[in-house]
Formats: C-alpha cells, structure tokens, sequence
C-alpha cells in the first residue's frame, strides 16, 4: 500500500540484482512502500559504473556517473539494495567528478540524497518490521563498502531483531572482507578464493541455517564457495528476510 | 648540481613560496594546544602511582626508599633477591658515588657480560612508565644495556605526568647526545609476535623510587 | 627444506609469486600467528586510549604540515643537526643513498658493521652493497638476524621474519648458531641470539641505523625499538650513520611523541617501545662513551616526486605496518610475493613509486576495496582512493591487457545505453541460464576465475527490469 504523502524514492536496482537475483529488488520494493514511501524504478538506470570505477577507467565512469546522475537527481531519496553501489555513487562521483564545475555539485547533491537501503529504512524512515516471522538460525556479515562507506552496521541488526523466531549468530570476523572485491575475484581468483575460503568456514562454524548480508556480489561469492564446499547454509539478501521473502528459494536453489 | 640542490629545488617547485617561518612555528605550535585531548590519562591517584601501574605491568619491579643514603641497602636486598653476587657496575653520577655502599662492591667498567648496573634517571614519565636517561661523562650508555639487571635510581621529585612535560624541560636546554627513554625490560616480539623478555638490553629493569 | 629462501621472492610476476605463496601452508600458518596476535593486540590497545580518534586526526594533521612545509623543515634540521656536530648527506636516490654509506664505511676503515633495523636501508639496498663492497654485516633485530641466516628479505615492515615459522627460525638457529640453542622455544631462541650478537656489538666499527622520527628544533634522530640493540649498535662503534628518508620530520620533541604513541599502539599493541632514543651529535668532550663521528644521509628517492602528485598524502605513513596485518590479501599471500621492499597495502602504493609502475602494476589491482587498511591507519591515508589512482594511471598508461580494455570499453558503451543494455542483459541472462541447471552454474567461458573455485548461482530466466515492466511487483 502506498501513501501518497511519503517521499519520492527512486530505486537503483543495481545490475547485478537486475541480472542475477530481481527478488531482491522486489523485496526492496514491498519495505520500502510498507514503510511509507512513493517507490519509482527509473527506466533509464544500468549500471553505476563500479566495474570501470575501480579498472582506473574513469572516462567511462564520469560518463555513467553523468548518467546516472541524470536519472536520479529529481528524487528525494535514492536508495540501493547495494552498499557497494551506493558507495560508488556516494563517495565516486564527488570524488570523480570535483573538478566539474556543472557536474561537481550535481554529484555532491546526489551523493547527499544516496542510501543504501537497509540504513535507509532505519535511519531516515523509522522503520520496524511488523508480524514477520522466520523459525531459522541467521549469522550477518558485514559487506565492506556498506559498513565502511555507508556506515551500515547497526540498522541491518536492528531490522533482524524485529523478526519473531529468527536466531542470530555472531560471524568471527564478521568485518573482514569475503574477498569478492568485484573484478578482483576474477583477476586474481586464487587469492580470492584464499579469503572466500576462510570466510565460508567462519561462516560454517556458527553452525547457523541462513548467511545474510547486504550486497548480492558478496553474497555469491560466499554462497557460491559455500555450495562448492558442499555446505548446507543458504544465502539471502538481508532485506529478503525483512520483506518476509525468505521463504522463497535462496541462492543458488532453483525457483 | 648537487644532491641537497636538487632535494631542495625539487622540493620547492612541488610546494607554494617560501612562508614565513615565524608563522610555520605557529601552526606548529597549534598542532600541540589542548594535549589532553589526545593523550592517555594517567593510570593512578598520583605521578608515583601511575609510573608505578605502568611500570609493573611491563615487568620492571619497583622498589621505594625514604632517601638516597637508603640506596645500597635496597641495591644488595636486590641482588640478593636475585641471587647475584654484591657487585654493580655504577654510574659516575656523584649523588650515587657519594652514598656508602657498605657490602655491595662497585666499579666503573662495564663488562659484556655485566651481572648488573645501577645508574640514575634524570626523570620519570608517569603516563608510560618510562625513566629517562641522557649520556654524558658520568653516564654511559652501555651502563643500562649491557647489564643483564639495570637497577635505576629514580627520585619521586624527578618525575613528569606526561611525555611532553619531558621534551617541555629539554627546552632552553643543550640537549645531550643521547636521551634514552626506557620502558620495562627489552624484550622481542620477532618470533610469530608472541612476547619474549629479555632480548639485547637487560632482561631486568629494577626500579628504586626515592621518596624525599 | 624449510631454511631455503622462500621460493616466492624469486618469481618474475606477481600472480606466480602469489601462487606459490598460496601453496605454502606453513607460510600460511606464520602469518597467521603474527597477523592474529598483532590484530588482537592492537585493538586493545586503542580501546584502551579512548582519545585515540582525536590522536589519529592530530597526528594526520601533524604530518600533513610538515610535509607542507617540508623545504623549511628539511633546512631548520640541516643547520640544527650540523651544529651538534653531525654530518648531513644528501641522496637524491638509491644509488647515491648507498654509494655515501659505502664511502663512508671505507672511510672509516670498516671491516665490520652492524645494522639496527631500517626499512630504508632495505629501500635503498645497503644490505647487498655492503656486501658488494666487501665489509661484513651483521644484523642486530633479532627477525632481521633470522632473516640474515635465512639469506632472505623482510616480509613485513614491524616483523621482517613474520613469515617463519617458529619451528623454522629454531631449524635456522640450530644450523647458525655455535653452540646452537639449548631448546626451540622462542625464549631460548632469543638467548641464543643475544650470546651469539654479543661480541659483534662490541667489535664493530661502523653501526647503521634508521630513525623513526627527524627532530627539526634539536637536530636529533628518533629510534624506537624493543631488543636494546639499536643502541648497543649506535654506542660502540667509533662511527654512527643515520639513513631516513626526507619525510621523517618532526618540529619538535613533543610532535614526535605525538606520532609515537598512534605508532607503538598501531603497530605492536603496545603503548611505548622500550627504547626511545634521540641521538644528536657525536660523543662529546668527556663522555663516557658513544661514536666519534655521526652522519646523517638524508634520502628522497622519490618522495619529493610524492609531493606534487595524487601520492602526496603516503608521505604521512609512519611505516607502523597495520594495514598490512588488516589486510586479506597481505594475509593470504604475505610479504614476499609484493616483490618489492614494502609490501601490503602500503607496499602497493609505494611500490610503483620505487620501482616504476610497469613492474608493478599488479600490486594496485590485487585489493577488493574493503578500506580496512585506511580503517587502522593512525594517520588516516585514504589507500583504497590511492590505489585507485594508480589503476587510473594504470589505464591512462595503456597499461591493461587489450582484451580487458575492449572488454570494459564495450560493456560501458552499452551501459550508457539503457535500452540497448536492457536487451543485452536479457540475452546474457538467458545465456547465462542454459549453462546450468537446476540452481547453479558450474562453469562459465571467460569467467574461469570465478568457476574455478566457486559455484555461480544460475539467474532466474527473466532481468529486474523485465519483470518490473510486465507488472511484477
Ligand atoms: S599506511 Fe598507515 S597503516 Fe600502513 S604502515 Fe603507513 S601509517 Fe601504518
């Protein structure tokens, strides 16, 4: 149900929850009404542009960046299932783009009006699940771009606690990073693999049913080591189980 | 052109024109207002106290002695303490030289393997737990790390709350060729990280307070 | 064997020097046991100093106006350290670095130095130039005396030996030192080494040592360390050189101790080394003891350079080594496989700087971004943004395999279509969905590096936008 009354939030769906996992934006969707809020999806979104971002290929980026900035600077909010992409558009484009007389500003504003969704909910929104219940054990882990760009930390946890019946378990180094790091995990998988490696035994030795985290490429790199390791956790996306979409399939389970 | 000329003009192209020094030293000085902010606070009720918190934990041990003349006595309960022979390797230092010290047989020469020093510190630092030495005719420097033990004479009167009220003193002053500030007994974290007392230095850091 | 040099220092490339790295389980488990306990240690440390955050941020301030004013600072030590009888030298690179401290040694006749450790003189080479020119070595810190036994090079900038293991070091001392020690304990190890040093400390003719800190208002050089062997290699010897690089000023005494507690804390865990030596000048009429001559060979290579481009704020580094023990990377594959003098995050921006970025052009690449590194910085250097940076010249310089720039080239063209991208996307999806089956896909063309270790969970069939659009909600 929407109220009209609410702010006008535009969601980046971010494109590999485009491409891979679109649960996890409709998921998105339903808290973000639910917690008052007029959602649009922009048309005209792709990409933020992180891969060419951190390739050191920044004509491309301020071009997406520009893009992007576009689309989005007519909303009040602009909140992202991501806070990987969310840091790209909070902290890149100002950063990139500082020099610009004309796009400079336009970034900073954007940068200013940018969330990532789970903090999103908690610190501007006030949000509280309500009658959402999942009988699981969860453990969390904190993606790097989020806790340390967005400064998302608390509210994911606060959100959880609203869940009846879900058990969460502490991760030993839960803001150590998985070793995903975008194009890192392909350019130098070994090392990658090293990290992912120690990250899904952590994640075993909680002995908990559910992974949860808040950036669908960390997710897959954890989810997809875990299921190579033959582990029997599954993997959602934090705001999945906040929408009580967690009943659906986890990553990697067909539909 | 020479190294220095180039370091400097290299230097000078990356960095605006040349400033005023006298408002260099001011922005330095700024950089050290309100040290409390950014400094440990001390560990106990007084000066004697907090040196002495931080000074245990890292495993020097403390000794307390109403006057100066009580010195050799608190030295040779040491040394026995330790089982070591009644024999020290002393410091010129004539506060020390001028003390009887009875049974406790003293010289000058350090040898390389030196059972034990004693020497005494210009000053205390009650934040760290450190006692200051400076090099000097009376003092050397092998005198406190030679020794497997180094007993040093501290005097309460001696000692400062915080590191800068050191460097505050060495103001308007010749600073000596070398000031050493030590803190417990030496000691290694070089194998795996783990703690190992006793490396180069001394193993032991034996300190005497004098109270008057 | 376990005492031969670790093989990974000798690989030509990065990504070889990280796979047998990856290989070695032992190296593994050595750094482990450092980087756990430093972590661990340093977190109590700062929790213990609740001003720490206000520290950090005065410390970064602290550096940032020396290195604004480095040419006045660089001068006002200069003079102050001349007129306590010091000798400064200026190198403007490596090879000049060395060629004075060799003169130097020559000059004073030297058959035997001993070294207190300096990730300088590392920088610069001494160690292998002192043994070109023929004048014995001997290492004091006791990781670089196991690392002098091993015939290696430090793998870390506070734990030079972190890559050995404790049953390793205990193989090097049993063949190195006579007797060997009485047990494989790190204690006995120690003492083992302390009785071997001894009389090297005491027969030498040169000592070489680093500084953690140039006190610009007195002239004087700042050492820390633990074992008490900087000063038994700074006091004997008849002559005392100092190597530092130029961003090693301080104004003063007190701006050091400023420095020096963000670096004992975020370096060992602990909150004072035990020895804080501040040299100045050589011995003096009637001293009891100490060197009759003390140089001091000022280094820039390559830090002027720093000035003036986007690795400007590296010169605040204080060389504390937390980054690297917080670092993923560092802790999968250690020191050596950098391949340069410093390695970790720090090591990854410096290293382009030293040795040119064609050599190295990996070490910026081979980092996920996590900002851990620039989280336990104490004097707050944004290493994810200065990495990046290096990935930009990277691309500018043409640098990046063709294939990757086509590649990315291609994929932003697309991007900037949306409705181009929105049909693209929906065929690769698909694509993407017929290479597996049931929830998973287990090998993917092209992303090999992914499928070589981990699973890829198979997209749905259909993108967000696509379902969006047909009423999904
Ligand atoms: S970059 Fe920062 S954390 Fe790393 S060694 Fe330098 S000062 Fe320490």
């Amino acid at each position: 149900m929407t109220q009209a009354s609410g702010p006008r939030v535009a969601l980046f769906v971010t494109c590999l929850v485009d491409a891979m996992r679109p649960r996890i934006g409709f998921a998105a969707i339903r808290v973000l009404e639910e917690a008052g809020c007029v959602v649009e999806v922009p048309e005209a979104q792709t990409c933020c542009g992180q891969p060419a971002f951190n390739s050191g290929d920044d004509a491309d980026t301020k071009a997406l960046a520009r893009q992007v900035i576009s689309v989005f600077d007519g909303y009040d909010h602009v909140v992202v299932p991501s806070g990987s992409c969310a840091g790209t558009i909070a902290h890149g484009y100002p950063e990139l783009l500082a020099d610009d007389p004309v796009w400079g500003p336009r970034a900073k504003a954007l940068a200013g009006k940018t969330r990532e969704i789970l903090s999103f909910l908690v610190d501007v929104m006030g949000y509280r699940p309500e009658g959402r219940s999942l009988p699981a054990s969860a453990t969390y882990h904190d993606s790097c771009s989020g806790l340390r760009e967005m400064g998302v930390k608390a509210q994911p946890r606060a959100l959880l606690a609203g869940i009846d019946g879900l058990e969460m378990r502490p991760l030993e180094g839960a803001e150590v990073c998985c070793g995903f790091g975008g194009t890192f995990c392909v350019k130098y998988p070994a090392i990658s693999n090293g990290i992912v490696g120690e990250k899904a035994a952590a994640i075993e030795a909680t002995g908990a049913d559910l992974l949860l985290a808040g950036d669908l490429g960390c997710l897959m790199n954890m989810a997809g080591k875990l299921h190579r390791e033959g582990s029997k956790v599954r993997c959602f996306h934090t705001v999945e189980v906040v929408a009580g979409m967690a009943d659906g399939p986890a990553i990697g389970e067909a539909e | 052109m020479s190294a220095r000329e180039r370091i400097f003009s290299a230097v000078r192209a990356e960095l605006s024109a040349a400033r005023d020094p006298a408002q260099i030293a001011g922005e330095a000085a700024a950089l050290l207002a309100e040290p409390d902010a950014v400094r440990p606070r001390l560990a106990g009720a007084t000066l004697a106290e907090s040196f002495a918190i931080k000074a245990t934990a890292l495993g020097t041990t403390i000794d307390r002695v109403p006057a100066l003349d009580a010195v050799p006595e608190a030295v040779a309960r040491y040394l026995a303490g330790q089982g070591l022979r009644p024999s020290v390797a002393l410091d010129g230092a004539p506060e020390l030289r001028g003390l009887d010290w009875g049974a406790v047989e003293t010289h000058s020469a350090i040898a390389p393997d030196e059972a034990a020093g004693v020497g005494l510190a210009r000053f205390g630092v009650a934040e760290s737990g450190s006692i200051v030495i400076h090099s000097g005719p009376e003092t050397p420097i092998l005198l406190a790390f030679l020794p497997l033990h180094h007993v040093v004479v501290l005097r309460v009167a001696d000692m400062l709350a915080h590191l800068e009220d050191y460097a505050a003193r060495l103001e308007g002053t010749e600073p000596p060729r070398n000031a050493i500030l030590i803190t417990g007994p030496s000691g290694t974290t070089d194998i795996e990280g783990s703690y190992v007392r006793g490396a180069h230095g001394p193993g032991f850091v034996h300190v005497i307070l004098v109270e008057e | 064997m376990s005492d031969a040099p670790h093989a990974e220092a000798e690989a030509p490339d990065f990504k070889t020097r990280a796979g047998i790295a990856l290989a070695d389980r032992t190296l593994k488990i050595a750094i482990d046991r450092t980087t756990n306990t430093a972590e661990t240690k340093r977190a109590a440390a700062v929790g213990a100093f609740p001003e720490f955050e206000a520290a950090r941020e005065r410390g970064r301030a602290i550096k940032d106006h020396v290195i604004a004013n480095l040419g006045h600072y660089l001068e006002t030590f200069e003079r102050n350290a001349t007129a306590s009888g010091a000798k400064v030298h200026w190198a403007a690179d490596d090879a000049e670095a060395r060629a004075i401290v060799v003169r130097l040694c020559r000059e004073a006749g030297a058959r035997s130095v001993t070294r207190s450790k300096s990730m300088l003189g590392e920088e610069i080479g001494l160690p292998d130039a002192l043994a070109e020119a023929g004048i014995e070595r001997v290492e004091t810190d006791l990781a670089e005396h196991i690392i002098q036994l091993a015939g290696e090079h430090p793998s870390h900038i506070i734990w030079p030996a972190m890559h050995r293991t404790r049953e390793q070091v205990a193989d090097l001392f049993r063949e190195g030192h006579v007797p060997p020690p009485s047990a494989e304990d790190p204690g006995s190890m120690v003492r083992s080494a302390r009785r071997v040093l001894r009389e090297k400390f005491l027969g030498a003719d040169v000592g070489i040592s680093g500084a953690n800190f140039l006190i610009a208002d007195t002239g004087a050089t700042c050492t820390v360390t633990n074992e008490g062997n900087a000063e038994l290699t700074t006091t004997p010897p008849r002559v005392h050189i100092v190597t530092a690089g130029i961003e090693k000023l301080v104004p003063s005494t007190a701006h050091a101790f400023a420095l020096l507690r963000l670096l004992v804390r975020s370096a060992t865990g602990g909150e004072m080394t035990q020895y804080t030596t501040f040299h100045r000048g050589p011995k003096r009429p009637g001293d009891a003891d100490g060197p009759e001559e003390m140089h001091i060979v000022l280094v820039d290579n390559g830090r002027s350079r720093m000035l003036g481009d986007e690795f400007r704020d590296m010169l605040r580094c204080i060389r504390c080594g937390a980054c690297m023990n917080h670092c993923v990377v560092y802790r999968q594959i250690g020191g050596h496989a950098y391949g340069g003098t410093y390695p970790g995050p720090m090591g990854a921006v410096l290293t382009p700087v030293l040795d040119g970025l064609a050599k190295s052009r990996d070490l910026p690449f081979a980092c996920t971004m996590n900002g851990r590194c620039a989280e336990v910085c104490p004097v707050r250097i944004p290493l994810p943004t200065l990495l990046r940076a290096w990935r930009g010249r990277s691309w500018r310089e043409n640098l990046e395999p063709r294939a990757m720039r086509a590649g990315l080239g291609l994929w932003a063209w697309v991007a900037r279509r949306p409705r181009l991208y929105r049909l693209a996307s929906g065929l690769g999806v698909r694509a993407l969905r017929l290479m597996g089956k049931g929830g998973w896909v287990g090998s993917v063309p092209l992303a090999g590096g992914w499928t070589a270790y981990r699973d890829l969970p198979r997209p749905s069939g259909k993108t967000f936008m696509e379902q969006y659009r047909g009423g999904r909600k």
